[in-house]
């Protein structure tokens, strides 16, 4: 016979989306683990169907308040392919500015907001504000600078419009350039102040046997363009995606799993594009990440925010980089026509790769779409990091535990609400007792 | 810039009130020195706004049981107390909260909130509807009090 005890803890906090996490234990045996995701699927795929191709950009970018340029860029790449778009040099290196704005924003709130509170032990980031102020002052500092890359380019911070199939509806002139390069000039310093700080916290480690999941190009750090690669061995072009991963339905969560063909789970996001491209890194961000050796790049799941600091500082150095080399395109957008086809785009989103595979009628309206998010990607390497975390957790209180749970989902600074779709945490405790 | 009329709001129903009140009051001729935006959940922007100006109305959609379409001010202090508790997007209470927190000055601030009832689609329900020009009101006594007398 077996007591049954389910613990509620109400809403995991500090987690994008509509969620739970659902734990059964008998004894210190975890016999069931789902994290489940009941936010209504918001059927993208479905309605972006007859559409113009022409207006996935914008579209996209609804998908996610967070991350809109990752959707944006995933889904133009695709359909250039189809349509057969070169792109200016110019318009490339606008694009590699733009998604650094996204990371250096998106990675601020991350590590300050949502990941500083559980190595302090502190509720929130209003705690880490008032103990910390200079340290919030300097990232939010930091993050305005993000959004002015995302305003210079996509015309306002949120959901942005200036992406367009072949370029940007507009492109900055030389004097706004200008304008920003001034105020880039300092941002590296600012990043490696934040990354400090972060690596000063008590970062705990939940080293796996993990397989890590990047793109990789030829010769930059991976933004927009490259191919899919693993640390073992795993190297496709972003067209075979599905020779390579496999999605499908689980019954707890309106998103689906993604696993390997081979039947294992995979990690996406910045730790893996740091183990993977480590040599691609800017001169500082190199530097950075050898003073945090062995800490990164390694199979540390609870890692990823250090590789999260060393990103902005990539992004930071990068954007300076663009800023300084920009040179404005003839035009802000390369010209094309319609064509029938099918399309691949794969892009670095700050959560991991964004995959989206396209398919146009003659007419250039999208016959089919799919829409493979960095966080449906993780959500199998997240249940087995708390399936493996859990017989450890339970002999700690109840709230202990739930932190340490919450803690390691927020290791992938999950975005639920863009694989679909606010988390609970409910703890089912079963324990054998003697008849 | 003197002021600023912050709309706040979502495309949800009649989260969106702040931005029709915002976008009415665009219409309208106001004080000198007086700006009006409309923010769609703009989280942590919001900091960027009131760092702008000495004075802001912030105009928002409030569920607190009163009924549909009433038209409350709110003390900003007991804003200011709220929790940080989600994610990527602040609310405006958090917003308010976390530069209390940084020790940022505040510009003098006066909160017009409307009650609303309906959460999803593309329209206002009518009570909400007919609450968009008294909140237009409410919002322009409040930049009046906020306002040096000329």
């Amino acid at each position: 016979m077996t007591e049954r005890r389910t613990i509620e803890v109400g809403a995991l906090a500090r987690v994008e989306g509509e969620g739970a996490l659902h734990l059964t234990v008998e004894g210190d045996r975890v016999v069931d683990l789902r994290l489940e995701i009941y936010e209504p699927p918001r059927f993208f795929e479905g309605f972006l169907r007859g559409r113009s191709a022409r207006e996935l950009p914008d579209l996209m970018a609804r998908i996610c308040g967070i991350c809109p340029v990752a959707y944006q860029m995933s889904a133009v790449h695709a359909v250039e392919s189809i349509y057969g778009v070169t792109l200016d040099p110019s318009i490339r290196a606008l694009r590699r500015l733009f998604y650094c704005g996204e990371w250096i924003e998106s990675h601020l709130l991350h590590m300050f907001f949502l990941a500083a509170p559980d190595y302090l032990g502190l509720d929130d980031g209003i705690a880490i504000a008032r103990r910390h102020p200079v340290q919030v002052e300097r990232a939010l500092r930091l993050r305005k600078l993000g959004n002015r890359i995302l305003s210079l380019l996509g015309g306002r911070p949120v959901n942005p419009v200036g992406a367009c199939i072949g370029g940007f509806s507009r492109v900055p002139a030389r004097t706004e350039m200008a304008a920003l390069e001034a105020d880039l000039v300092h941002a590296a310093g600012e990043a490696e102040a934040c990354l400090r700080w972060i690596a000063s916290l008590p970062v705990p480690s939940r080293p796996r046997e993990v397989e890590l999941v990047s793109v990789r190009h030829p010769s930059e750090y991976p933004m927009n363009e490259g191919r899919l690669v693993s640390t073992r061995g795993l190297d496709v072009a972003v067209a075979d995606f599905d020779t390579a991963f496999v999605e499908s339905q689980v019954p707890h969560s309106t998103a689906l799993h993604c696993r390997r063909r081979t039947g294992g789970p995979y990690l996406v996001g910045p730790l893996a594009r740091i183990a993977l491209n480590a040599e691609r890194l800017s001169p500082g961000a190199a530097a950075a990440l050898e003073a945090l050796r062995p800490r990164v790049p390694s199979f540390d799941p609870a890692a990823s925010v250090l590789a999260r600091g060393i990103e902005v500082l990539y992004a930071c150095e990068e954007a300076l980089r663009i800023a300084r080399a920009y040179e404005p395109p003839a035009a802000p957008a390369a010209a094309w026509t319609p064509r029938a086809g099918v399309g691949h785009g794969a892009t670095e989103a700050p959560r991991g790769v964004l995959y989206v595979r396209v398919e146009t009628d003659a007419a250039g309206d999208v016959a089919a779409i799919r829409i493979v998010p960095p966080t449906s990607q993780n959500q199998a390497q997240i249940e087995d990091d708390l399936r493996q975390l859990a017989p450890g957790v339970l002999a700690l209180s109840h709230d202990d535990a739930r932190r340490t749970c919450e803690s390691a989902i927020r290791d992938y600074d999950p975005c639920i609400s863009c694989s679909t779709h606010f988390l609970t945490l409910e703890i089912e405790r079963r324990t054998p007792v003697e008849d | 810039m003197r002021a600023l009329v912050i709309g706040i709001g979502s495309p949800f129903g009649d989260d969106a009130v702040g931005l029709h009140v915002a976008e009415r009051l665009s219409g309208q001729s106001l004080p000198d020195g007086v700006a009006v935006v409309a923010r769609d959940r703009p989280g942590l922007s919001l900091l960027d706004d009131l760092e702008s100006t000495p004075a802001a109305v912030i105009v928002d959609a409030l569920r607190s049981g009163a009924q549909a379409g009433s038209v409350l001010r709110i003390p900003p202090a007991a804003l200011a107390r709220d929790r940080l508790t989600s994610s990527h997007t602040l609310r405006v209470a958090e917003t308010l909260s976390l530069a209390v927190a940084l020790g940022r000055r505040l510009p003098a601030l006066r909160v017009v909130a409307i009650e609303i009832v309906l959460t999803q689609g593309e329209t206002l329900s009518p009570e909400v509807a007919a609450a968009i020009e008294p909140a237009c009101e409410a919002a322009l006594a409040a930049l009046g009090e906020l306002l040096p007398r000329a």
